[in-house]
């Protein structure tokens, strides 16, 4: 149980600190919504349009895969630096369970990033004489809560292989940048999907880009693909912190 | 169980790329003794015990702990429930407090004893509400001592245990240390306090360029280790001196200069009649007999 809670405790601020970042832009971009939405087209964009631009295609779901990232930074590589690496591997746990526990922390937490804008915009838009439909916010929240545990990976495995306090987000960042470049090139889009495609909906059978609205079931299979994704890089990450010298 | 090994390893290595930091170790470490490790910086003695803590893979060789394999994660984790260890730079968890860090590590163990943990946290007068970043070195090493020795392990192994500690503490830890030797507590400890060492150790193991060049008792150290000095007229000479017991030979000019482990006696006399003009056999120090062991290979 104190796992979990070494897990939390490390990870707190981050979380915190990136639920209050999420939170605040999302509201902001509900309040300003009269003053944004103009600029954003030569016509006028009903609310979900608006929405849809600015937070699940636009700078909220940018944020959040960042933010997703920085919480998946840590562990026992960072540990060496902090010089508590010696204290924590003497201790009667194995490196499985270290990490293991520490990606299911940082899966949680992803998660309930995730759904900060499923509660906030159907709460919120009220108060600006709006409505944002729940399922439409939920549907959107399991899309980033999948993809997001998937960036959380990234920074997990990344911080495995650099210990350093900037390179490790450098490389996930780039390894995110490079699979989405990857993604969209011509010869490979028939394989892969862009992930920020897949959050947003972008040109994906389950979405309208008129109406800004999720309009069929949700990709279950990609989303499973990217489930498995995950679980490949974190099984990456354990088998390469099993053999790791500290 | 006096003559079983807590600590065995077997043609222990350990390279990182071409750099030798353990090579070939044969290491036993007797339970119910405390037994200083020395060696000088970079010699093996962190990396030696790292390997037997599952920290670091060995490269070839095999070790065990408290009879467990270290190759075997399983094995060495079991053999952890039973191991305390104070790491070299006694880092602990900054965001905890002093409370917080107690409690986590408590869980870990079921030898864990409350009233020695409130009895060590009012010795050494640490604040519990205050957070782990905020101590001072010696608060930080009073605390990993304090998390150690809360436990009744069979084994306690500190890398440098008195490393920022002023003279006081260093006092009150070679007295925790002894203390916690007759409630049964074997003590493996790297040290480069030879001082230290020598008031509380039993036996001590000296490591160079990660190999281990001596491994004697004390007891044996004051009653048969000599430095035997001849003296000649002329240079002196370079027979081979093949009598058991010789440790260390040094030519200087006209001065031969020996450390032995026994056999002085017989030593003495083959030094009369090798012609030497004095012959001089003096007790030898344990900061003597380290500086010959690691000096010869430097």
């Amino acid at each position: 149980m104190m796992l979990w809670y070494k897990a939390w405790r490390e990870s707190r601020v981050r979380f915190l600190a990136s639920s209050v970042a999420l939170a605040v832009i999302c509201a902001s971009f509900v309040f300003l919504h009269r003053d944004v939405s103009p600029g954003m087209s030569d016509e006028p964009l009903t609310y979900p349009v608006y929405i849809w631009h600015i937070t699940y295609k636009g700078y909220l779901r940018e944020l959040f895969l960042f933010l997703t990232i920085f919480l998946g930074l840590g562990g026992l590589t960072r540990e060496r630096d902090l010089h508590t690496i010696g204290y924590t591997l003497a201790l009667p746990v194995s490196r499985f369970r270290l990490l293991a526990v520490r990606s299911a922390v940082g899966a949680v937490e992803v998660v309930l990033l995730a759904t900060l804008p499923a509660i906030l915009l159907p709460v919120l838009s009220p108060l600006v004489g709006q409505t944002y439909p729940p399922s439409q916010a939920w549907g959107f929240a399991i899309l980033w809560a999948t993809v997001g545990t998937l960036t959380y990976a990234m920074g997990l495995l990344a911080s495995v292989l650099f210990g350093g306090e900037f390179t490790a987000p450098v490389a996930a960042c780039s390894g995110l940048l490079g699979y989405s470049l990857l993604a969209d090139m011509s010869g490979a889009k028939r394989y892969l999907s862009d992930i920020h495609d897949v959050m947003s909906g972008l040109d994906m059978p389950y979405f309208t880009e008129q109406t800004g609205l999720l309009s069929g079931p949700l990709p279950w299979a990609t989303l499973l693909a990217v489930t498995l994704g995950t679980a490949l890089l974190v099984v990456i990450g354990l088998c390469v912190t099993n053999r790791q010298d500290f | 169980m006096p003559d079983t090994h807590v600590i065995e390893t077997h043609q222990l290595t350990k390279r990182f790329g071409d750099f030798h930091a353990v090579e070939a170790l044969d290491l036993n470490v007797r339970s119910n003794q405390i037994t200083g490790f020395l060696g000088r910086n970079g010699a093996g003695k962190s990396t030696t015990i790292k390997m037997l803590l599952g920290m670091t893979h060995p490269t070839s060789g095999t070790g065990a702990l408290l009879g467990r394999s270290i190759d075997d994660p399983r094995a060495n984790r079991e053999a952890r429930r039973h191991v305390a260890y104070v790491a070299e730079d006694k880092q602990l968890y900054g965001y905890l407090t002093v409370e917080e860090l107690i409690r986590f590590t408590r869980s870990f163990y079921a030898d864990w004893r409350p009233d020695v943990a409130a009895r060590l946290l009012a010795t050494y007068q640490l604040p519990p509400q205050r957070k782990v970043r905020a101590l001072s070195k010696g608060m930080r090493t009073k605390l990993a001592l304090l998390l150690a020795l809360s436990r009744q392990p069979e084994l306690l192994i500190l890398d440098e245990p008195s490393e920022g500690l002023d003279p006081v503490g260093i006092e009150e830890l070679l007295q925790t240390l002894v203390g916690a030797a007759s409630e049964g507590t074997t003590i493996f400890f790297s040290s480069h306090q030879l001082p230290e060492v020598e008031r509380i150790a039993d036996r001590v193991c000296i490591v160079d360029h990660g190999v281990l060049v001596e491994d004697f008792a004390l007891d044996a150290l004051r009653e048969d280790y000599r430095r035997i000095t001849f003296g000649f007229a002329a240079a002196a000479p370079d027979d081979e001196l093949l009598i058991p017991g010789i440790r260390r030979v040094r030519r200087a000019g006209r001065q031969l200069s020996l450390v032995v482990s026994g056999n002085a006696e017989a030593v003495a006399a083959r030094g009369r009649s090798m012609n030497a003009v004095t012959v001089d056999v003096a007790p030898i120090s344990l900061r003597e007999v380290f500086l010959e062991s690691v000096q010869d290979d430097a």
